[in-house]
């Protein structure tokens, strides 16, 4: 990739580079994004989007796609605690969740990488990546599940899988649908900040100015 | 119209519960909110007998009306929970061995039947789930947001701590954002109502709060960096230490929950 997005917000004056680093391996640039990017994930969630009745997204694929693997896995923990907050995630489940959630945007990073690493399309690529991340995550879940057992059930681990393929089927549908819209929010991205999806160097553009509607 | 669910807790109502309303529980400790909230999710896992995690839910319930919270909002918060549960726990109730509930179905694949058994289960992972659920809700919304900021900058560790404290500065924001954006597309005679027809619409809308999140990050590099930020965002609230009585209340759940644990483990009948 052209140029890490990372490192699109990091100061680059004489002045800034003089000033303390906060920490060793995170840099203030990467604690921005994660804590923005969880924020707007979180905030994106809140979205009904109508298929099927009405379904919520976090965005996990597009997150990783954009944030990379190591702030994505931050981003999905920082979510899932605040979802848990919030009473719809579990606290006792934090760590199944984020382990899933970050699997899907460590995938998503790695499958999109490696798809325009072969030339592809952007909008194939990330819908590819993002689905292929987030069908990864359901089969984990369905795996936790099944490995971990579910506390009062009699059920043997062959009669529990059968249980839990209905949710991992259902997972797969969502994937299939927020892949696809993963794909067309890349190729927009793409359209307005090439350099968000490795396209072009990030020199090359202007300042950012305020968004608005 | 679609827009912001109704479903999903929005943090901007959770906040002014918080912020505006006093009743009982706003009075009490975070901290001691926290250490129930740590006792319940071990009492949920240890309890096996549906009467008990019944009897557990009921109590959080009641907590919930005395802090003065909404039961209807509550009601429509529960789907996304319930969603999950349903597809986990609806499969388990019939393929759990045991005594048919009523008759049979006879299917292709052979006869299919709630067992009770089954339908204990699903109570069972119910109570479970609906108990931290609403004890979590009961807590954000009984919990200051300086007291919450507070709490995340001493549980979490770095650099996790500064990203999640700039997650709950900025979830607000975003949600503006978002919300703005739905606006702008619906005044211009945008239909957001079937998602098929409008995905490049969606997308826009999404690929507009991400790019908008990406260059506020920019932005807040340069003011932290230019601030001296040294990896620590100072916070201006601090909270006490739990008054003794509910050190005592906390120190009671734990109590509880290890002596069922070992009672119930050793095999004493309850």
């Amino acid at each position: 990739m052209g140029t890490d997005p990372l490192d699109a917000g990091r100061c680059r004056t004489d002045q800034c580079r003089s000033l303390p680093r906060p920490e060793r391996g995170v840099e203030t640039n990467q604690i921005a994004l994660a804590g923005i990017g969880a924020a707007a994930s979180f905030a994106i969630f809140q979205l009904n989007i109508p298929v099927w009745g009405g379904i919520h997204m976090n965005l996990t694929g597009l997150v990783g796609i954009l944030a990379g693997p190591l702030l994505g896995a931050l981003i999905a923990l920082v979510v899932n605690i605040f979802s848990a907050a919030l009473g719809h995630g579990a606290v006792g489940l934090l760590g199944a969740n984020t382990l899933v959630n970050a699997s899907e945007a460590i995938v998503a990073y790695y499958a999109f990488k490696t798809l325009m690493g072969m030339d592809w399309d952007v909008f194939p690529a990330g819908a590819s990546a993002a689905t292929v991340g987030l069908s990864a995550g359901a089969f984990l879940m369905g795996a936790i599940i099944v490995i971990s057992g579910v506390n009062g059930s009699a059920l043997p681990r062959g009669d529990l899988t059968i249980a839990v393929a209905g949710l991992v089927g259902l997972n797969l549908g969502v994937a299939v649908i927020e892949g696809l819209l993963t794909g067309f929010i890349v190729q927009f991205l793409a359209s307005v900040r090439p350099d968000l999806v490795g396209l072009t160097d990030r020199d090359a553009h202007e300042e950012p100015s305020e968004v608005t509607a | 119209m679609t827009a912001l669910s109704n479903h999903v807790p929005d943090p901007r109502l959770i906040t002014a519960f918080a912020e505006r309303r006093d009743g009982p529980l706003h009075r009490v400790n975070p901290w001691t909110k926290v250490g129930i909230a740590g006792a319940l999710v071990l009492g949920v896992t240890v309890f096996d007998r549906l009467a008990l995690l019944a009897a557990l839910y009921g109590g959080v319930l009641v907590v919930y009306g005395v802090a003065g919270l909404p039961y209807r909002r509550l009601a429509g918060w529960y789907t996304l929970p319930l969603l999950f549960l349903v597809s986990v726990a609806v499969p388990l109730a019939f393929l759990e061995p045991g005594t048919p509930v009523g008759g049979a179905l006879a299917t292709p694949v052979g006869e299919l039947s709630v067992t009770w058994a089954g339908l204990v289960l699903f109570l069972e992972l119910s109570c479970r789930s609906l108990t931290v659920a609403t004890f979590a809700l009961t807590a954000s919304m009984t919990t200051k947001y300086t007291h919450v900021a507070y709490m995340l900058g001493r549980l979490l560790p770095r650099p996790i701590d500064q990203i999640a404290l700039l997650t709950y500065r900025f979830t607000f924001v975003m949600l503006e954002t978002l919300e703005d954006l739905v606006k702008a597309a619906l005044s211009r005679g945008a239909n957001v109502s079937e998602f098929w027809s409008n995905k490049r619409l969606y997308a826009r809308i999404l690929g507009m709060t991400m790019l908008s999140a990406i260059e506020q990050s920019e932005r807040l590099v340069k003011s932290m960096e230019a601030r001296g930020y040294d990896g620590d965002i100072t916070l201006y609230g601090a909270v006490s230490r739990p008054p003794a009585h509910e050190l005592g209340i906390v120190a009671g759940s734990y109590v509880a929950v290890v002596g069922y644990a070992v009672v119930a483990g050793s095999g004493v009948g309850l």
